[in-house]
């Protein structure tokens, strides 16, 4: 009781009232119990999404903090390219994101976006290397950039061979202007370098670097990527007319001008077909995009589709190629009679001869057959003839593999791995598009960062030093998203609860705490100057509309400190702990009624059997 | 500052000035602006308070006796049916000796259902351990507001400040608002005497037993006596800092008068300028106001009211089955007056459900109990005013 000695007031000191004379603390509650709460951190949905492995929920956390730069250091932890994932990746963290199904999900995508552009305090020196082993990288494309830069910072010296004049891989040469910069991507390719990654350009391994010459390193990356070429019927026909769309978009990526014609048809629905239709109207061509099925059934990201549509591509979804015409004097305004169609004929082309129509029927919405299959029909008399100029092809099927070493065969497209990349070859990792890994970004710099956990897992097993006893599994966020590096470290900076690796539910989450609140989408560039040029069409967010929507985030499972649990608890059976950050339950008091459980905004408290 | 504002806002910039810590009230007419305003200033930062929304007026004096006994400063509002449902918690905050702050808005008791004014809601209350506050301007409210926390937290009785439903909680007035400062000056942080502490808990409310609990009843008793002279002291020193008092009773141009009246709430301004009107006629009736309604001010009215030869009681408000509750209580203090100083005590009820009391309403008390006067016989005790054929 305080002491009031020195309180002069118009009473009686301590006023009399009933209160009981021993300490409640006798009173174990806590013996009335048979099941029992524990403070449990789970798995943000977002974070198990995310391909290359980020601890989204945790970045989030430290934004709500105003803990902006903490947050860009979380980030960077699992991943070297957040201002290329931010524009290029087609962010499956927000398809994941609980926020969806309360009013929108969190534009997660700007705010990686937004710390990655970050201007961050420049470095005092690389990581330092505290291992002898030297690791090898063929291919420095995203998943090579990755595996490179975790190993330096797992303490490693590595380097990588690139064949192209420029590191990035498709990202140089692949993605356009309008979607990634290239000062944003030298800007990550050089901070990975200030990490101490060492890049050799214009050395194709298997070219002018034999394979042998890799044996003085004590382990192989193999990242060297698969260029999608086929898969048109008729491009052998000789015609220069009708070409790759990845020759074109590399060829406008390393400066040229793609030599294509006025009226340019790209077929396919992938990423790249929109790229090719998009920098085919940069370059003042009128392109039009042809699919064979639905705008939903394109493997292109949404976004961008919406974007292409936006700046004036043409698209005809149901629409099939039957046919080619030529003609050999194409200038010749009278010459149009004299158009055959090769595919009728089958016949080859003149030299000389120029594309100038594609000949197309639409097709009906794929029908379900009596028995099972799935059988796509032309609608009867739909054919036509669009005039065209460059035919571009853009499947979004599998590639052409890249370079192996000549011992190591796939059989198919599947280069078998283990689960942390390992190849049938000892010593010989591999990941990206190479590998079976879907052909995206994300995918490439998460596999890449998986076999650097591997290659150091080798390495020290070989060494006979010691490694951390942990399952692949539990290095994987929610035990099936992408793995962390920090998991594998066991140095996170964020403070976590007897975390559990499970993925927190949506119904775990108790909506009564949170509002409605719209979210911030990107913003773009006007229409009318957005397809004008290459200037960047995507703008992202304002640091502050980016900090916005990271402040909406749920913290899906993981314990933020609300204190809702310590309000309800009728036992005081909650503290907050003596770190500062989160808190002890004191089971001696709970007596189990679970209003923590059913408070906790975030599914950070979870019913159990007591003792279990 | 000045201001022109609303009762219900002097009400909030008094809970804002006085720092107070918690806040949780359930909206009810004609009290709902009361909270609606300090909700705001929560949620602009002006008020550094926790402002905790509950599902009803029972939770709410739960919420501010849970607050209070942990050593914050609460306050809740409320009106009528509210109040009502609170009653329970009244006693355990009073029995409790917990110094919270609430704020009545004076409005009928339903059926029928009726938002005007009328104090038969807070005088139910009367025997639950609060101290009870009558406000007459809305400076007055925001004057009482603040004190109403020193002193509570002085004696450790809860107090309950009332206003009568739109004459004051609707209608503006200028006000001066004063500083921070300056009330931080008058009104100090809370240091409570005993507190709930989870590192050290006990049980409060525990059983308490025949041979204790009589000795916890005296103690209240005292502390309300206390009160009475706590209240002084602390008006007084506002007062001094402010330049505003308004003491348990105040008498309104009492000297040599034969008729006084008695009344509280906004009634006793329609009053004062009937007692102007009549005085300037050479007419020997005077006033007193009464704020302090518990601990009841017997003292205070024996001394002002000792030797008048009538006392006419202004109720707004009716013991169904006796009387205007201030008149009977006014009847009781002055009882064991020596007869020669022992008034007659006419009592009147006015205004109930919130109908005017114009000066001719009071006019007609007047005559009313003049005319009693001259006769031997006895009024009867409750003499209605004001009602329909
Ligand atoms: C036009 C286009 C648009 C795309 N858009 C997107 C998108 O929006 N979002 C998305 O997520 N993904 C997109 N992708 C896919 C994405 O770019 C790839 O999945 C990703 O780049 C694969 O990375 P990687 O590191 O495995 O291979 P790559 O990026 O292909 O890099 C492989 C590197 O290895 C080098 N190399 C090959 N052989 C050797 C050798 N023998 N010696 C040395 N070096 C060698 C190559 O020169 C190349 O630089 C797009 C792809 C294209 C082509
Ligand atoms: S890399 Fe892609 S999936 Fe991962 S957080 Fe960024 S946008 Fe989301
Ligand atoms: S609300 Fe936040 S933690 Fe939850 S899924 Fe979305 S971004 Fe992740």
């Amino acid at each position: 009781m305080p002491d009031d000695q020195d309180r002069k007031d118009f009473a009686h000191g301590v006023p009399t009232i009933s209160v009981s004379q021993g300490s409640t603390l006798a009173n174990r509650t806590g013996s009335w119990k048979c099941i029992q709460p524990v403070y449990q951190d789970r798995i943000a949905p977002c974070n198990a999404a995310c391909p290359v492995g980020i601890d989204i929920e945790g970045v989030m956390n430290l934004m709500r903090l105003d803990r902006v730069e903490d947050a860009r250091e979380l980030l960077l932890r699992e991943n070297p390219m957040p201002s290329v994932c931010g524009r290029v990746c087609d962010h499956a963290c927000q398809r994941a994101c609980s926020r969806a199904l309360f009013d929108e999900a969190v534009n997660i995508h700007a705010v990686e976006r937004m710390l990655g552009d970050r201007t961050a305090q420049p470095r005092m020196s690389a990581p330092p290397r505290t291992r002898t082993e030297h690791v090898a990288v063929v291919g420095s494309g995203p998943a090579g950039l990755a595996c490179a830069y975790h190993l330096v910072r797992l303490g490693y010296s590595v380097t990588v061979f690139e064949a192209d004049p420029e590191p990035g891989g498709w990202l140089r040469y692949g993605v356009p202007e309008y979607r990634l910069p290239r000062a944003v991507l030298v800007r990550e390719i050089e901070f990975i370098r200030a990490e101490g990654v060492a890049i050799q350009c214009g050395v194709r391994i298997g070219g002018n670097l034999p394979w042998k010459d890799l044996e003085r390193f004590d382990a192989v990356f193999l990242a060297s990527g698969a260029r999608a070429r086929e898969g048109f019927e008729w491009q052998e026909q000789g015609l220069l007319d009708v070409r790759p769309g990845v020759d074109y978009l590399h060829e406008v990526r390393a400066g040229g001008r793609g030599h294509a014609g006025r009226r340019v048809i790209v077929v396919g629905g992938s990423d790249m077909a929109v790229d090719c239709a998009r920098t085919a109207l940069r370059l003042g061509s009128e392109p039009t995009v042809l699919f064979t099925a639905a705008r939903e059934e394109m493997a292109a990201d949404p976004d961008t589709v919406e974007e292409a549509l936006r700046e004036g591509v043409r698209f005809e979804f149901f629409t099939r190629v039957v046919g080619l015409q030529v003609s050999e004097h194409p200038e010749d305004e009278q010459a149009i009679d004299a158009i055959r169609n090769m595919f009728d004929s089958g016949e080859s082309a003149a030299p000389g001869a120029r594309l100038v129509g594609v000949a197309c029927v639409r097709l009906q919405p794929e029908q379900q057959a009596a028995d099972g299959s799935r059988r796509t029909l032309s609608v009867p008399g739909s054919s036509f003839v669009l005039p065209a100029d460059t035919l571009l092809t853009a499947p979004g099927g599998e590639g052409e593999e890249g370079a192996l070493p000549p011992d190591l065969h796939r059989r198919g497209y599947i280069l078998k791995t283990d689960e942390f990349g390992h190849t049938s070859r000892e010593g010989f990792f591999a990941g990206g598009d190479l590998a079976a890994e879907p052909r995206t970004v994300a995918h490439a710099l998460g596999s890449g960062k998986r076999a650097a956990i591997g290659i150091d897992r080798w390495l020290r097993t070989r060494a006979g030093d010691a490694v951390p006893a942990i399952e692949p599994q539990a290095l994987r966020y929610g035990g099936t998203g992408a793995m962390s590096v920090t998991r594998w470290r066991g140095d996170d900076p964020v403070h976590r609860t007897n975390e559990l690796n499970e993925v927190v539910k949506f119904e775990q989450l108790n909506m009564a705490y949170f509002q409605h609140v719209a979210g911030t989408p990107d913003h773009h560039r006007a229409p009318g100057q957005s397809g004008a040029d290459f200037g960047e069409a995507n703008l992202g967010l304002a640091p502050d509309e980016a900090l916005a929507e990271a402040k909406r985030c749920f913290n899906c499972g993981v314990c933020n400190d609300c204190e809702l649990c310590l309000i309800y608890c009728p036992d005081v059976a909650i503290k907050r702990h003596s770190s500062g950050h989160g808190f002890s339950l004191s089971y001696k008091y709970c007596k189990g009624c679970g209003l923590c459980v059913e408070e906790c905004p975030r599914g950070a408290m979870i019913m159990t059997r007591e003792g279990l | 500052m000045k201001k022109v504002i609303i009762g219900n806002h002097a009400v909030s910039y008094g809970v804002k000035l006085a720092r107070t810590e918690v806040i949780a009230a359930y909206p009810i007419t004609p009290q709902t602006q009361v909270v609606e305003e300090l909700s705001e200033m929560c949620a602009s930062g002006d008020l550094k308070a926790r402002f905790i929304k509950v599902e009803s007026e029972h939770s709410a004096m739960a919420a501010c006796i849970g607050a209070s006994a942990t050593g914050a400063r609460a306050f809740t509002a409320t009106s009528s049916q509210g109040l009502a449902l609170m009653h329970e918690l009244l006693h355990w905050a009073g029995g409790g000796r917990l110094p919270i702050v609430m704020v009545d808005v004076n409005r009928a008791m339903a059926p029928g259902w009726n938002v005007w004014t009328d104090q038969n809601d807070s005088l139910s209350q009367r025997d639950t351990g609060w101290i009870q506050l009558y406000c007459e301007t809305n400076q007055e409210v925001l004057d009482t507001t603040i004190q109403a926390f020193k002193l509570a937290e002085a004696v450790d009785i809860p107090v309950m400040v009332v206003l009568d439903a739109f004459f004051l909680s609707h209608t503006s007035e200028p006000v001066d608002i004063p500083d921070q400062a300056d009330v931080d000056a008058f009104l100090p942080k809370r240091v409570a005497r005993q507190k709930l502490d989870v590192d050290e808990p006990h049980a409060f409310g525990a059983l308490t037993t025949p041979a204790v609990y009589m000795e916890m009843r005296l103690r209240q008793q005292e502390g309300m006596a206390q009160a009475h002279d706590a209240m002084i002291a602390i008006d007084a020193e506002w007062g001094g800092r402010f330049g505003r008092s308004y003491g348990p009773i105040e008498s309104y141009r009492t000297e040599g008068a034969d008729l006084v009246l008695v009344t509280s709430g906004t009634i006793t301004s329609t009053a004062r300028y009937v007692i102007n009107q009549l005085r300037d006629d050479g007419q020997k009736v005077g006033l007193v106001k009464v704020k302090m309604f518990r601990p009841f001010p017997t003292a205070d009215l024996r001394r002002a009211l000792g030797g008048v030869k009538d006392v006419a009681v202004l109720d707004r408000n009716i013991s169904p089955g006796h009387c205007g509750i201030f008149a009977e209580e006014t009847r009781a203090a002055l009882y064991d007056l020596p007869d020669a100083k022992r008034p007659r005590v006419h009592g009147y009820i006015v205004g109930l459900g919130g109908r005017d009391v114009t000066p001719d309403t009071i006019m007609d008390c007047i005559a009313k109990a003049r005319a009693a006067a001259k006769s031997a016989e006895p009024e009867p005790e409750d003499v209605w005013v004001g009602v329909k054929a």
